[in-house]
């Protein structure tokens, strides 16, 4: 099938996950988590545009890679739905500014340390598992 | 007493098991508490102690209260083999009990654990007294648990690593009520052990003397307006 | 614009009640707050409008649509009545709308409540709960909690500011001390510096919870219920009241990001910082006017930072009027003379509720002699949703 109305079949491959910045069409400020409005030019963000094969009107740009460690916690008092004895949790900031939260995976974690951040399941659940950040001293597959 | 030859046969075969020694734990309180193992000739301090919290519903106090008591009866009258029970003691009170027995020289059987006085991690450090006496001095190779309360059960499988052993039921079930086991090994425990077991010995001389005497509570938190008669 | 006075206060014990109802521990701290304000058999012609505080009763309880439920336990048909969701900032938040209504004019008498059963359900099950408030995708989808957010919290304070964990301790072994004179408080167990800090047991006695937080450096969970009712001073039904009535000079609300580590500074809390300065403008008063405060230390760092944040003491010194016990019932500035939410306790929706009952029961000089503050005149309540994204400060005055 070709021309206009050709089905995009690419939604049946194998997904990739990734964590997104998104990056405003207008004055080009980067967001993670996401957000409907930008807080500087006050450009919205149609959270429709995304949906089936719409382009979606702003830039989403991977957020991985280097990053600093701003503060960390060993966590023995977990949520339901997770069974180990503890996790390690932490807040960084990546080389364009942007800070997020996720688990830790490093011995002897110090604030300032460099750090690496993987998209992982953090989150097993039947037919919802949860990807998300791991920050590690290494890359590692 | 001298059993009679039919008494003598009631009786089970029994191990020799060395003594738990007594340490003391310091609660947030900065109360001390003695944990040491008890005699069976303070069975009767230990029943009043226990059979107050007969008539609790709530946290399966009475589930583990009526079976604590049977163990203790049972242990005195010389109807299961091997028991040993430790009691937590707050200046002379009791306050709270672990029973435990041993299959053979390899396979504990842990019993049963009450914490009387509550919110001071009484019935952990009891807990943890108890596998410390398995595994430490005993040296047993596993323990066999199970917790009436789900809650304390994923509890101590979360806090101990307790394996799951409930698939190979029934070759593997507890004593009481053979319901579906979990099962301490000496890695696991030696893994929970510095996180778990607390305490200091040598006792000194006065601890060890406010501790002499079993006292059974005068007031238990699970019975507002108790009074002992 | 008028003027709003508490005229009835009422609670009930806070602890594991989960064997009781959830309705029925709210209709009691209601039916109490109507006693105490003389007016329980006249409450049908007092009470024009019910203000319910809970988090979570539609989850953990099953119960949907609280606040009729508790209007018709309590007998207050036909009265208006609505209930007040906004986290752990629940309380404070329907006492904020129920000065909003009687300012407006809608109302002349409010009654709110606030109450949780949390103990319904598991630990899990209720952390998990409570965790529900963060950002989804960016926070509580990797199992972060409160806790989680308390802890990184707490690192970076006591690196930047050098808190030790002696100084925490402090402030769990005062709260605790408090509320063991508190009828009221879930942990009424006192717990001493020597024994949760500084001797060798202390790692046993208080493990660690969220790295570098304690088991007291948290609040425990709690079931629980406080209830006040608020009255217009320019109302005739003042004349029914029978105790000295208590203005409310202040009360205002901010946001901040939902997202912790959005924060240009994570450790500053906007939130509380902008709801004490527009509480402190609407009451014509200054932190120097505040005699006491209860501050929402539902983990012990918090006492400092919204201390810090509040106008008490400077950015990174809270810690040093702890040391120099200014913050204890005798000091310059008590703080949370009523043991706190970490030993009074944290029935969430019940707590901002609380906190004002401690306020007005302080200035009435009806707080019990041992935790009394002296002669106060200006007291102060900070509850603190989600992790400081939705706060309410409160100011009453005698």
């Amino acid at each position: 099938m070709s021309g206009e109305n050709a089905i995009n079949f690419e939604h049946y491959g194998e997904p990739e996950h990734h964590v997104y910045a998104l990056i405003c069409p207008k004055c080009g400020k980067r967001f993670y988590p996401s957000v409907l409005i930008c807080d500087v030019c006050h450009t919205r963000r149609n959270p429709f545009a995304s949906a089936g094969n719409a382009p979606p009107e702003w830039e989403k740009e991977i957020l991985e890679g280097p990053c600093t460690l701003l503060s960390w916690t060993r966590v023995f008092a977990l949520p339901e739905g997770f069974t180990v004895k503890s996790l390690d949790f932490c807040i960084v900031e990546f080389p364009n500014k942007l800070r997020a939260s996720g688990r830790l995976e490093a011995e002897n974690p110090e604030i300032g340390m460099p750090l690496i951040a993987h998209v992982e399941i953090v989150n097993e659940k039947v037919n919802m598992d949860h990807y998300g950040f791991i920050f590690s001293r290494e890359n590692y597959n | 007493m001298i059993p009679d030859e039919l008494e003598k046969k009631n009786r089970p075969p029994e191990l020799d098991l060395c003594a738990y020694p007594s340490k003391s734990i310091i609660l947030a309180s900065e109360e001390r508490m003695v944990v040491r193992q008890c005699e069976r000739k303070e069975v009767g301090a230990l029943l009043e102690a226990v059979f107050p919290l007969i008539q609790v519903k709530t946290h399966y106090y009475d589930l583990v209260a009526a079976r604590m008591a049977a163990e203790l009866l049972g242990w005195y009258h010389y109807r299961i083999a091997n028991l040993f029970a430790l009691a937590g003691v707050i200046d002379g009170e009791i306050a709270g009990l672990v029973t435990s027995r041993l299959v053979d020289e390899k396979l504990g059987m842990s019993l049963h654990t009450i914490a009387i006085r509550r919110g001071l991690r009484v019935g952990a450090h009891l807990f943890a007294a108890k596998m410390e006496h398995h595994f430490d001095f005993l040296k047993q190779e596993e323990v066999w648990v199970i917790v009436e309360s789900p809650v304390g059960l994923k509890r101590l499988m979360i806090e101990y690593a307790l394996l799951d052993r409930a698939a190979e039921y029934p070759a593997i079930r507890h004593e009481s009520g053979g319901v579906p086991t979990h099962v301490l090994t000496r890695e696991n425990y030696e893994a929970a052990r510095e996180r778990m077991v607390a305490g200091a010995r040598p006792l000194d001389a006065a601890l060890a003397e406010s501790a002499a005497i079993l006292r059974p509570p005068a007031a238990y938190p699970q019975i507002p307006g108790y009074t002992r008669i | 614009m008028r003027k709003v006075c508490v005229v009835g206060i009422g609670h009930t014990v806070f602890g594991n009640l989960h064997h009781l109802d959830l309705v029925d521990l709210m209709g009691h701290a209601s039916l109490n707050a109507l006693e105490d304000a003389g007016v329980l058999a006249e409450r049908r012609e007092i009470v024009d409008q019910v203000f319910v505080a809970n988090m979570g009763a539609g989850r953990v309880n099953i119960q949907s649509a609280i606040a009729s439920a508790l209007v018709s336990r309590i007998g207050l048909e036909s009265c208006m009545a609505e209930a007040v969701e906004n986290g752990p900032a629940s309380g404070a938040s329907a006492v904020k709308l129920g000065v909003m209504a009687i300012k407006s004019g809608m109302a002349d008498a409010v009654l709110v409540t606030g109450g949780e059963m949390m103990n319904a359900v598991t630990r899990w099950i209720s952390t998990d709960f409570v965790a529900s408030m963060l950002h989804h995708e960016a926070e509580y989808a990797y199992g972060m909690t409160l806790p989680s957010l308390a802890a990184l919290f707490t690192r970076l304070y006591m690196q930047r500011y050098g808190v030790t964990e002696r100084d925490l301790a402090l402030i769990a072994v005062k709260s605790h001390e408090n509320a063991a004179k508190n009828p009221y408080a879930h942990l009424k167990t006192p717990c001493t510096l020597e024994a949760i800090c500084e001797s060798d047991g202390a790692d046993h006695a208080n493990p660690i919870i969220a790295d570098p937080l304690r088991l007291y450096g948290i609040c425990p969970v709690s079931d629980g219920a406080a209830s006040l009712l608020l009255c217009a001073e320019d109302s005739p039904k003042m004349r029914h009241f029978t105790k000295p009535p208590v203005t409310i000079s202040g009360i205002a609300s901010a946001t901040d990001t939902h997202c912790v580590h959005l924060r240009a500074d994570p450790l500053i809390l906007d939130a509380v910082r902008l709801a004490a300065e527009r509480a402190y403008t609407m009451a014509g008063l200054t932190p120097r006017d505040i005699s006491f405060a209860e501050l929402h230390d539902a983990f012990v760092i918090l006492e400092l930072a919204i201390a810090e944040e509040a106008g008490f003491f400077e950015r990174g010194t809270a810690h040093l009027a702890l040391r120099r016990d200014e913050t204890r019932v005798n000091g310059r500035l008590p703080i949370n003379t009523s043991g706190g939410l970490k030993a009074k306790g944290h029935p969430l929706g019940a707590t901002g509720v609380s906190q004002i009952y401690e306020l007005v029961k302080q200035l009435r000089g009806q707080a019990e002699p041992e935790r009394r503050v002296r002669d106060p005149k200006h007291g102060m309540a900070v509850n603190f949703g989600g992790f400081g994204n939705n706060v309410v400060v409160t100011i009453c005055s005698r």
